[in-house]
């Protein structure tokens, strides 16, 4: 069954909280609307680290190609690409 | 409001050039005698092709920041109001002068204003620890700050612990009395105050031994190491690289390096000796710059090669994705031949370089053109090599001896492009520049780089005979990370181990302690985060009871990897 946008936000928030960088303790912080890379709670590879997370969880290929930055760097961002990848 | 007027003893003569010519015969700057600065032509140093181009392409966008386009013409007229403004305000005092910004039209108005003002810059960082940036304004001496937007923020924590009375110029901020009445001791000079610079004809003169650039690398002692680089030094590795690539007016590049890896100094003059225009990358788009490099139909690609690795990674690097690049460089680590592959069949239209240089020896100093049908071959370890030193550049890689030797050794360099020392660190600069009396008095870098020469003088290199590792293109010395954690754990021992380490470059580093530390993780990465740039605060904290100690009874560090390796 497709996952909602919300329980797929909620996932990666909890997955952010396990996982972001050390010394960035703003676990009270993050939410949808919080940028993972601005807020420095995940560099680079972290990221790719989040993708492939979201991917094994979500069944789908998440497609970077030609979205904007400053979208997936969103928690909601990425969650809404990730499930637009799911319907096409 | 008190308004700042110019001191009248600091309003500088019509003749800036003599002025400038006493101040460098009078103040000694690194600590050995330049390598072929010698001489002491007059010339407007780093700047020259910028201020010819605002000449011949006055209309044409010189930078694309910020989604503003700046033309030349544009271009000009601010930094010359920075620099008058620097001029008026702070006189002839000294040499260098700081700038704190990053990816804005300030940071870049505010290199050339102050090189526009005769002065050698100073890039700090805003996203490096205060107190980092704070140690390295204080090391250089500078006695001006411009600051950008984004930076202003810092002031107040940055400021008020320098006791020597800063010019702090702000192009960004109208209205400064908040700041003056909390920090008095420094002069702030507000966008309302500066000057317009009109009429200013950037006719300073600089000395070719002046300094063009004051950077600061990782220092071994904990402290950030400044290495100057002198205009003599930075003019021939413009003109020859822009000739090389045959950079034309056409010409769009990439500028995804801060201000304070010299590898900026590339993307900015380069690009503008010839009239092409820069496009800075947003910090967001530095992590995955496919979509930039499209959208902006870059010709001109320079990064470190960990950006291949994000894309791979991220499935971005597409066979003919990059169709509008004409040339590709990647610097500061080492080059993974997949990486020189994929990347070649993503930009099918590109050359593809792997440039060599420590920030010693001006940007890079050597290049190996990728020959997809040999350059396979010629490969060791699955490492591009780093090829042959640039004309008029001199290559000997040496013994623990010094004496030459035909295969594998330490890398040291001579030429025009070589500094001649560190930042008041005559210690340092004994250690690491030397001479070779067999073949003179000329002081050669001692880059600490393990190299081979191969049978037709190409280079490869194979790792560093130190505690120096490339983390992300970074250069760090594990040591300063050492001294921090020891300081902020109070462990007897403190070991920081690059990891994971992959194709000889490094995602991150982990740290190893060991006796009386009890301070929880948490607390001592805070600690280390207040005092090192994001990229050399460990990523985790591992407790040993003993540090593995090998045959030498030094800390054992490949043992230290073998326990990472099985974690």
């Amino acid at each position: 069954m497709a996952m909602s946008e919300a329980q797929l936000v909620d996932l990666v928030i909890e997955w952010v909280r396990s996982n972001h960088r050390p010394g960035n303790s703003r676990n009270g912080e993050i939410s949808a609307g919080t940028d993972l890379i601005a807020s420095g709670m995940l560099d680079s590879f972290g990221f790719i680290d989040l993708i492939v997370f979201i991917e094994t969880q979500s069944g789908c290929r998440i497609e970077l190609t030609d979205v904007d930055p400053s979208e997936f760097c969103i928690v909601k961002g990425l969650c809404r690409i990730t499930l637009r990848n799911q319907q096409n | 409001m008190q308004s700042i007027e110019p001191l009248e003893e600091t309003v500088p003569p019509l003749r800036h050039g003599e002025q400038l010519v006493r101040r460098t015969d009078s103040e000694p700057r690194s600590t050995r005698p330049a390598l072929a600065v010698a001489t002491r032509t007059k010339h407007k140093g780093l700047i020259q092709g910028f201020l010819e181009s605002t000449e011949r392409f006055a209309s044409r966008d010189a930078l694309v920041v910020d989604n503003t386009n700046l033309s030349y013409c544009e271009l000009r007229g601010r930094a010359a109001a920075i620099a008058k403004t620097i001029l008026d305000y702070a006189g002839d005092l000294f040499p260098l002068a700081a700038v704190l910004a990053s990816r804005s039209a300030t940071a870049y108005t505010s290199v050339l204003g102050i090189l526009g003002a005769g002065r050698g810059y100073v890039p700090l960082n805003p996203k490096f620890p205060v107190d980092r940036t704070r140690k390295m304004l204080m090391l250089s001496g500078c006695g001006v700050l411009v600051v950008g937007r984004e930076a202003l923020g810092q002031l107040p924590r940055l400021l008020p612990e320098i006791n020597r009375s800063l010019t702090v110029i702000l192009p960004d901020c109208s209205d400064t009395a908040e700041l003056r009445a909390a920090i008095p001791q420094h002069r702030f000079v507000s966008s309302r105050q500066m000057s317009k610079g009109e009429g200013f004809a950037f006719d300073i003169e600089v000395n070719s031994a002046d300094i063009a650039y004051l950077l600061f690398t990782s220092g071994s002692t904990g402290e950030p190491k400044g290495v100057p680089i002198h205009h003599s030094n930075v003019r021939p590795y413009i003109e020859y690289i822009s000739n090389r690539y045959e950079v034309n007016e056409q010409d769009h590049f990439s500028q995804q390096f801060d201000l304070t890896f010299d590898l900026s100094v590339h993307d900015m003059f380069v690009c503008w000796e010839r009239g092409a225009c820069l496009f800075c990358m947003p910090e967001k788009s530095v992590m995955l710059p496919a979509k930039f490099i499209r959208d902006r139909e870059l010709t001109m690609w320079f990064s470190v090669p960990s950006v291949v690795a994000l894309l791979s990674k991220m499935r971005l690097l597409q066979p003919r994705c990059f169709p509008s690049l004409r040339f590709s460089l990647f610097c500061g680590e080492p080059l993974a031949s997949t990486h020189a592959q994929h990347w070649q069949e993503a930009a099918p239209n590109s050359v593809v370089e792997n440039l060599y240089g420590p920030t010693e020896t001006t940007i890079a100093i050597s290049h190996y053109r990728w020959d997809p049908s040999k350059s396979p071959q010629e490969c060791l370890n699955g490492i591009v090599p780093i090829g042959r030193v640039f004309d008029g550049q001199q290559s000997r890689v040496v013994n623990q001896e010094r004496s030459e030797v035909s295969e594998m050794g330490e890398l040291c360099l001579t030429g025009p492009q070589v500094t001649d020392g560190y930042w008041n660190n005559p210690e340092k600069t004994r250690r690491q520049f030397v001479c070779f009396p067999e073949i003179g008095e000329t002081p050669w870098y001692r880059t600490g780089d393990l190299v081979k020469r191969g049978e037709n003088g190409c280079l490869h290199y194979l790792g560093r005979i130190d505690q120096q590792v490339k983390i992300r293109g970074y250069r760090v010395e594990l040591q300063e990370i050492e001294v921090v954690l020891r300081k902020a754990s109070g462990a007897q021992q403190a070991v920081a181990v690059p990891w994971p380490a992959v194709d000889g470059t490094a995602d991150g580093v982990v740290a190893f302690l060991s006796g009386g530390s009890n301070l929880d993780d948490l607390h001592i990465l805070n600690r280390c985060r207040e005092a090192l740039p994001d990229y050399m605060v460990p990523r985790n904290i591992y407790r040993l009871e003993e540090m593995p100690l090998n045959d030498n009874g030094k800390t054992d560090r490949k043992q230290l990897l073998k326990l990472l390796e099985g974690a």
